[in-house]
């Protein structure tokens, strides 16, 4: 009898306790989430760093007990297989339902074929560094967000910081790489120009294929045109060597130089650039920032970075940082919201709709059309004691809604409408400390 | 009028320069062996990385002078292990045989270089340039240029030179002609003609090696960079003749300076211009500016 | 024997990825790489190797993309169709003047061609779309859009039906005259001509009809994967073209499509397993192929088949 009493108590007790469990019998044991970046190849330069932070974040909060106490699994994929084969694997990975959520991509070229593609698929993509105002320029997305700023904003900011230190320059000539980034940089800075200072002249521009090992013959042919101004948005090992072949040829010592994604470059080629050329992290993502500095988590970060990676972390680093953290914040406002279930992935992106986080460097803020607004930063590199590269300094950080079109506007049109007043208002150099 | 013409002219006869390290192999090869190797650029890739790791090995140790060294030594080493590896053990079981499978054979052994060389220097782009530095600059028609490109014109054409002279005088340049004139008939004289193809082959893949290292300094190494090479070599060679030493030079340096003038004048179309050349020359000399045609059977 | 390879193969990948469903897209990008590697074999058995047939994938691919794009055309066999139709006017144009040439420099034109058309693709960025490709929408069926899902399934299964309808159209072509003289200009040319045959014609027969066949391939591929880019057109591509074509063996028409799945599942294994070696695994493959088994996997096959009927 009391045999059989017993039996029936310890199965009331387990019935018992697999009960509650099963009010959260849909949380999964691990969170996928899929992260594009380049792992290799030239474009690896710029990539690594993306993926070292990715890591770094990750294993942070997932010793602190994950998102809503789920662990986070990341699936890395590396973007230097190709376009076709990022779709490919994009789709791969979606029909797999352990993966709830994409963070992709790195190219713009990647971004624009990979966000119709989320689309079909209902999958959550959060872009963590692509900026091609073409993205959310003729369709609407739901499932697609964008967890940094476009194109405009930031190539607006590296001229305006041009206009402010050297209003009175004649010729400038462009060197970008050839796809969707470059092209548009080109043709956001040629429009910028002709609306703030039309007088000013082009007098060569060049896209030379992206990954490209040489750009001594592009180089000669600038050096001949002997611009007052060059305008660069290389990045990757493509501005590493543009940096290394053109130093030499004294093209920086002629030019006003732009490198708009130059911060990244710095602790590798920086000894090799004069003091004064112009350097950008498209965003806010520089470590040396006066709020980044500021905070505790970031120095955190910062550090722990350095200690692991032998560097200090680059912008690319941050955007990964913030997109995570920003993707984590949706799934907590998620989980708040349906404190009955799982988050779906309709869930997550209603819970994405507008949010506002503080990021490891500043504010991030998704408006209607998902598109992200950040702050601007730009300087002048600087020669400095305390590192043996070069920082950036007499810093402005423009506020997103100086240079950024608001919603529904065509922007290269809102470019074309600038007001040449506005030099007037904008920040100073160096006004950012 | 020659400050105008001054960038054209030597960018166009750095770029030939380049060019011709990797073509002139490629045809040597195929002249003897009669053989197209398509993992010809596979070799340029592989002179490229040896020449940077040796490079920075030698600079992290304070020797940065040597450098340059690591230039010669890097598709010395290369030519050596796998010349007579790759012709003996692969090679050598696709002569007389179609040409269909001579050229798959070559591209499996492309395939497999690529990932080689991933594993042996990962996937991470490269840069050496300290032997471009070491040379320093100087100002012609106003206008600052490497020593180093220089240096490079001046290598291709005492290269072109030594070649010839090797072929035409050298005792192993004329056993060389004869078993590419007819190897039977040689092989009667009592040449050695295994020997000849490996070390035909060695040269070749010896000259692949050296552009590669000699380009290095001036470039980003990451992997692509064989694929690239191989069939901007191909263009090459066909354009000048396969086979024919001098057409290479020829075809080099038309390339070289379409190239260059194609950045100057009309920038959109310089990825093009090669392989524009290629056909246009095929279709006017289709066996390229020095070839002849082959023997129909009957 | 075409018929019923074709068809145990065409069974075979329409049942698996009902079990196994991310098999499916592997499945039709498979037969895509097929029909352009069969476009490459016929070429093959009349001696001419050409290097540069990714060209006619490529304007396959590129033809969905600007037909949907420009020219309002969304329906799946309109498409395939126009696709098809298109590359089979490049091929005869190019044909025209390809064909005068033999070995090598056959080999090296049509290489230069596609690698013409690879550089403006990646140049063109104002019509092209540049080094990051054109987008290709999901296209409509008889009128109406079906979701994704739906979408992919009925794609692979008429790239399957396709895949046996061309194999038995092909195989007749193959035995016709036109074919079976293709299969003499390797032997002897010359001959041939002396019988009254015009070897220009035999091959440019044949290098249309494998225009239009890689065309059809990278029609379904580019509609399969949603997007398309220059890359469609690089010389590495033909390089796989040929390979599936001798991997799979040039003695059948089943061959090719053998060829080509074989190549997709390694390929998609490889990638899971030892992402930095595939090319490594499939150079070797293609090597031991060559050496150990000179008539590819489908001639493994038919050796069979013929010992069988021996044994009888």
């Amino acid at each position: 009898m009391t045999h059989s009493k017993a039996l029936l108590a310890s199965l009331f007790l387990l019935v018992a306790a697999i009960g509650p469990a099963s009010a959260q019998a849909n949380k999964p044991a691990e969170i996928g989430v899929g992260i594009f970046t380049f792992t290799s190849g030239p474009a690896a330069a710029y990539g690594m760093p993306g993926r070292n932070a990715a890591e770094l974040v990750i294993k942070q909060i997932n010793a602190s007990g994950g998102i809503g106490g789920v662990p986070i699994k990341p699936v890395y994929v590396d973007e230097g297989q190709g376009t076709d084969s990022v779709v490919s694997e994009f789709r791969r990975l979606s029909s797999d339902h352990a993966n709830e959520v994409m963070i992709a991509a790195l190219s713009s070229g990647n971004c624009l074929a990979l966000a119709p593609v989320a689309e079909q698929l209902q999958m959550p993509t959060f872009m963590w560094n692509c900026d091609t105002h073409q993205l959310f320029l003729k369709d609407k997305y739901k499932y697609v967000y964008r967890t940094n700023s476009s194109t405009v904003p930031e190539f607006l900011a590296s001229i305006l910081y041009l206009l402010s230190v050297k209003p009175d320059f004649k010729t400038y000539a462009i060197i970008n790489p050839d796809y969707a980034f470059g092209r548009d940089a080109g043709l956001i800075v040629k429009e910028t120009l002709k609306a703030l200072k039309p007088d000013a002249e082009l007098v060569a521009e060049l896209y030379p294929k992206l990954g490209s090992p040489s750009f001594n013959t592009e180089i000669s042919r600038l050096v001949t045109a002997q611009p007052d101004v060059v305008f660069s948005n290389f990045w990757g090992a493509d501005l590493e060597n543009f940096v290394r072949q053109a130093a030499p040829r004294e093209l920086f010592d002629h030019s006003q130089a732009i490198l708009a994604l130059g911060e990244s470059a710095l602790q590798h080629v920086g000894t090799l650039l004069p003091d004064g050329v112009i350097v950008g992290v498209i965003g806010d993502g520089y470590w040396l920032a006066p709020d980044a500095q500021r905070k505790p988590q970031t120095k955190s970060f910062i550090e722990s970075y350095r200690q692991q990676f032998n560097e200090y972390p680059v912008f690319p680093s941050f955007k990964m940082a913030n997109t995570l953290y920003a993707v984590k914040a949706v799934y907590e406002k998620a989980l708040a919201t349906n404190k009955d279930r799982w988050p779906t992935g309709d869930d997550l992106v209603a819970a994405a709709k507008n949010l506002k986080i503080e990021t490891l460097t500043g504010t991030l803020a998704l408006r209607e059309d998902n598109d992200g607004l950040v702050d601007q930063i730009v300087g002048v590199t600087k020669k400095d004691v305390g590192y043996p590269f070069p920082i950036m300094s007499a810093m402005v950080r423009y506020p997103a809604s100086l240079v950024t079109p608001p919603v529904g506007t065509d922007p290269i049109g809102w470019l074309k409408g600038l007001d040449r007043a506005m030099l007037t208002t904008i920040p100073k150099p160096g006004s950012y400390r | 009028m020659l400050k105008n013409y001054a960038p054209l002219i030597i960018d166009g006869m750095a770029d030939a320069a380049l060019i011709f390290f990797v073509a002139v192999g490629l045809t040597i090869v195929f002249s003897v062996l009669k053989i197209l190797n398509v993992a010809h650029g596979s070799f340029y890739a592989l002179g490229a990385y040896l020449s940077v790791v040796i490079g920075t090995f030698l600079v992290d140790h304070g020797w940065p002078v040597f450098s340059l060294v690591s230039i010669v030594i890097s598709p010395l080493l290369i030519a050596l292990t796998l010349g007579p590896l790759v012709e003996r053990s692969l090679l050598r079981w696709t002569y007389g045989r179609p040409e269909a499978l001579q050229i798959l054979v070559t591209f499996g052994l492309f395939l497999i270089l690529e990932d080689f060389q991933k594993l042996i220097f990962g996937v991470q782009p490269y840069a050496q340039d300290m032997p471009m530095q070491l040379l320093g600059a100087s100002r012609i028609g106003g206008i600052v240029y490497l020593n180093y490109q220089l240096l490079l014109i001046l290598l291709a054409v005492l290269t072109a030179v030594l070649l010839r002279v090797l072929l035409r005088k050298s005792r192993i340049g004329k056993l060389i002609v004869a078993v590419v004139a007819d190897e039977e008939l040689a092989r009667t004289v009592g040449i050695d003609a295994p020997r000849v193809y490996i070390l035909a082959f060695s040269i070749g893949i010896f000259l692949a090696a050296l552009g590669g290292a000699l380009a290095s300094p001036t470039i980003g190494v990451a992997p692509g960079l064989g694929a690239e090479n191989i069939v901007l070599a191909f263009a090459v060679a066909a354009i000048g003749g396969l086979g024919q030493i001098e057409g290479a030079a020829l075809a080099a340096v038309l390339v070289g300076f379409t190239r260059t003038a194609a950045i100057y004048y009309a920038p959109e179309l310089q990825p093009v211009v090669p392989y524009l050349v290629m056909v246009a020359v095929l279709i006017i000399r289709p066996y390229g500016l020095f070839g002849s045609a082959g023997l129909r059977r009957i | 024997m075409t018929l019923r390879y074709t068809l145990i193969l065409a069974v075979v990948a329409g049942l698996l990825p009902i079990e196994v469903p991310w098999l499916g897209f592997v499945f039709t990008l498979a037969v895509s790489k097929g029909f352009a590697a069969l476009g490459v074999a016929m070429l093959l058995r009349g001696g001419l190797i050409s290097i540069g047939h990714a060209l006619y994938f490529a304007v396959g691919a590129y033809a969905v993309a600007f037909l949907m794009r420009d020219a309002g055309i969304s329906d799946l066999l309109l498409l395939c169709a126009f696709a098809t139709w298109i590359s089979a006017v490049v091929g005869f144009l190019v044909g025209a003047f390809v064909v005068r040439y033999r070995a090598i420099f056959f080999a090296m034109l049509n290489l230069a061609i596609s690698m013409v058309v690879f550089s403006l693709l990646s140049k063109l960025y104002y019509i092209t779309g540049g080094t990051d490709g054109l987008r290709v929408d999901t296209p409509t069926l008889l009128g109406t859009q079906l979701s994704r899902g739906m979408f992919d399934l009925v794609l692979q299964n008429t790239a399957l039906v396709l895949m046996v309808v061309a194999a038995i159209l092909i195989d007749r072509y193959l035995r016709s005259p036109l074919g079976e003289s293709l299969g003499a200009i390797e032997t002897n040319e010359v001959r041939l001509e002396y019988l009254g045959i015009s070897t220009r014609g035999v091959i440019w027969a044949a290098y249309t009809t494998s225009a239009a066949l890689a065309g059809l391939g990278g029609a379904i591929s580019a509609i399969a994967i949603g997007h398309v880019v220059p890359e469609l057109s690089y010389w590495t591509v033909s390089g796989q073209l040929v390979l599936i074509a001798v991997l799979g063996g040039i003695g059948g028409v089943p061959g090719a499509f053998i060829g080509a799945f074989f190549l997709e599942l390694v390929r998609t294994f490889a990638v899971g397993i030892a992402a930095d070696a595939w090319n490594a695994i499939i150079g070797i493959s293609l090597l031991t192929v060559i050496f150990f088994l000179p008539n590819g996997l489908f001639g493994v096959i038919q050796h069979l088949e013929r010992l069988r009927a021996d044994c009888k």
